[in-house]
């Protein structure tokens, strides 16, 4: 856990030379980059939600019974929402023992492989994300206390970064893929 | 199919699809999922997403990235390269006073920042040119700062303590306490090797220059007047406040520990702002944009970590390894010895969320069944975890020491850290033999349990 320490600044990869492909990998760059701006502004707002519940208790004598919540679904937001930001710098780490004893081609599609299983569980998480957020919709769901805000809030959060996170690695497969088709082409004008 | 036989399948596919490289998250969530659609009635798959809302939606958990962000905020500006100075020129005149210096500013970082790479940054960054222009060797001071930021998870506030007390469902405040004196002794122990190597690099450099004249750094003199000292305090004294005010904020009863997380993020960030002019928005965006990187790549895990471990109690894994792992009658201490060199070698390839949130619902039965007190436990647990961060093959402070020190190898730097992974396992013994080190402050503040 490096607890917000970058010993090197991440950069994202290049992009794609398809223009139709990189038209929507800048489109997703973008909203990702307007998505993490929103989130600091939202976490720096949190740090001053809990701060006034500790003023207001203790200078004020007015305690309140909805900064706990509030906060849970802020952090909840901002985590699934910028899921496809860290997918996007490739910053949701895994083991990768095998990338070094790998050769290059076949390490290659061990990505792919990999990608295309993560980006199936997270269409599938998607899919159950959205039934959920309708269920709480039509039910009018909402949490067991007094402050008893909606649960359709945190659950549609859910579902829209969990699908931004779906589009983002099925992007990075199609860029891979791409990729590796026209390295064919290339060998095989050669 | 009985549960164990089950769990060993469970253990073998999740050891597969991790060791494939698919992120450690996903990687669990699918694990789950497919156990859950072949093992587990229909409609459990529909109930997925709550699973994991409802375990990430954890107001104690999530006071983990507003920690992150203290850390980070602080970690950004100057803080650590004051602190060290500080402490440098107040203890210059101790035989051995500059890794002392070191010692303590890391550990003094680490509790401010809570991060063992960032305090390795921070404090390393002043320290191990300071260190080398005195001439200590390259791998005496690398082994200092590296091992000097792992207290960063020993002390409170420590996230992998934040996660610790809910696996286990132990108090957090306790918890906290309890890592206090295992922090101390690790500190002494640290400093008081800091003291001996220098001491002995001292004399061999003074035995060659009384034989062949050769001049060392170390022989040279270094003077402080009291005026330089007392000007370098301004800097540092707001931080050790936040430092002292945080703890008073959690443990005065004032605010929970989410509370005393925002409230540490938000101080964090007022005082490098009024101290180090760190306040517009493009000077702040890099340490939160990283603060988000990191939170939510953790929160993930956490969530999905959950998700596994819910799988593995539903379909009575968890209980069935925990009950084979009492019935083997091992002895107490046989049965600490196995459960941590499991964390080791998990170690090699997990980072410590993990280990904990997978690893707790099965060793911890067995645990508590042989008598271990599970706060000293986790204590335990989480100092075996340090040494994770300072010994390959993931080893993360080695590798910030070398992006800060490029010009010392990476062979120098491991065997300057393996003195004290050796102080680090006496400090594992000592806490075995006299558990009390970790239990008597929280003992004594909280009452006993």
């Amino acid at each position: 856990m490096s607890h917000g320490f970058e010993p090197v600044t991440a950069q994202l990869p290049a992009l794609p030379d398809q223009q139709w492909l990189r038209v929507l990998v800048v489109a997703i760059n973008f909203l990702n980059r307007q998505i993490v701006n929103a989130s600091m502004v939202g976490m720096f707002i949190t740090t001053l939600v809990l701060t006034y519940s500790v003023v207001s208790r203790y200078l004020f004598q007015v305690p309140t019974d909805w900064q706990d919540e509030a906060c849970v679904f802020m952090l909840i937001g901002i985590s699934f929402f910028s899921a496809a930001y860290v997918q996007s710098y490739r910053g949701h780490i895994g083991i990768e023992v095998l990338s070094s004893m790998l050769p290059p081609k076949i390490n290659a599609l061990r990505l792919i492989l990999v990608d295309i299983a993560s980006a199936a569980f997270c269409g599938f998480f998607s899919w159950k994300s959205w039934t959920l957020f309708h269920e709480a919709w039509v039910e009018g769901q909402t949490t067991s206390s007094t402050f008893a805000p909606p649960l359709w809030i945190p659950y549609a959060m859910m579902a829209f970064g969990m699908t931004l996170l779906s589009l983002q690695i099925v992007l990075q497969v199609m860029t891979a893929l791409l990729k590796k088709n026209d390295h064919y082409k290339k060998a095989e004008t050669a | 199919m009985s549960p164990l036989t089950l769990g060993t399948l469970y253990g073998a596919v999740t050891l597969i699809v991790m060791f494939s490289g698919m992120p450690i998250a996903f990687a669990l969530g699918i694990v789950a999922s497919a156990f859950m659609y072949f093992f587990m009635p229909a409609s459990s798959l529909d109930t997925i997403t709550q699973n994991v809302y409802e375990e990430m939606a954890s107001i104690t958990l999530l006071s983990i990235p507003l920690f992150i962000l203290k850390g980070a905020a602080i970690g950004k500006s100057s803080a650590g390269k004051d602190l060290y100075s500080a402490i440098h020129a107040w203890m210059h005149k101790v035989p051995g006073g500059l890794g002392i210096a070191n010692v303590f500013a890391c550990a003094m970082f680490a509790a401010m920042a809570g991060s063992s790479p960032a305090t390795c940054s921070a404090i390393g960054s002043a320290g191990i040119p300071e260190m080398r222009r005195r001439g200590y060797s390259p791998g005496f001071a690398a082994g200092i700062i590296a091992a000097g930021g792992t207290l960063g998870i020993l002390l409170p506030p420590s996230i992998t303590m934040i996660l610790y007390a809910v696996a286990a469902e132990q108090s957090l405040g306790r918890l906290f306490l309890a890592g206090v004196g295992p922090g101390v002794l690790l500190v002494l122990l640290f400093a008081g090797y800091a003291v001996y190597r220098a001491r002995k690099e001292y004399a061999v450099a003074y035995e060659a220059y009384q034989k062949d004249g050769i001049q060392s750094a170390y022989l040279e003199e270094e003077h402080f007047s009291l005026k330089q000292k007392l000007e370098m305090l301004p800097r540092v004294l707001p931080f050790v406040v936040l430092l002292i005010g945080v703890m008073v904020a959690l443990y005065g009863g004032y605010a929970t520990p989410s509370e005393t997380a925002g409230l540490g993020a938000l101080l964090a960030m007022g005082l490098i702002a009024i101290v180090y002019r760190v306040w517009r928005p493009r000077q702040m965006a890099p340490f939160i944009s990283a603060t988000i990187k990191e939170s939510t790549m953790l929160l993930f895990i956490i969530g999905m970590s959950l998700l596994y471990s819910y799988v593995m109690s539903y379909l009575n894994i968890s209980q069935s390894a925990a009950q084979w792992v009492v019935g083997l009658h091992l002895s107490k201490w046989l049965l600490l010895m196995v459960i941590l060199a499991m964390v080791i070698v998990f170690g090699f390839f997990l980072p410590p969320v993990s280990i904990i949130l997978m690893m707790c619902p099965i060793i911890l039965p067995p645990l508590k069944e042989a008598g271990f007190d599970l706060i000293w436990f986790g204590v335990v647990m989480t100092i075996v975890m340090e040494m994770g961060l300072i010994h390959p093959p993931v080893g993360l402070n080695i590798f910030v020491i070398k992006n800060i020190a490029p010009d010392i190898t990476l062979k120098e730097i491991i065997w300057g850290v393996f003195p004290f992974l050796g102080l680090m396992l006496l400090a594992v013994i000592l806490l075995c033999v006299f558990p009390q080190i970790a239990t008597a402050f929280p003992d004594s503040l909280m009452g006993v349990k």
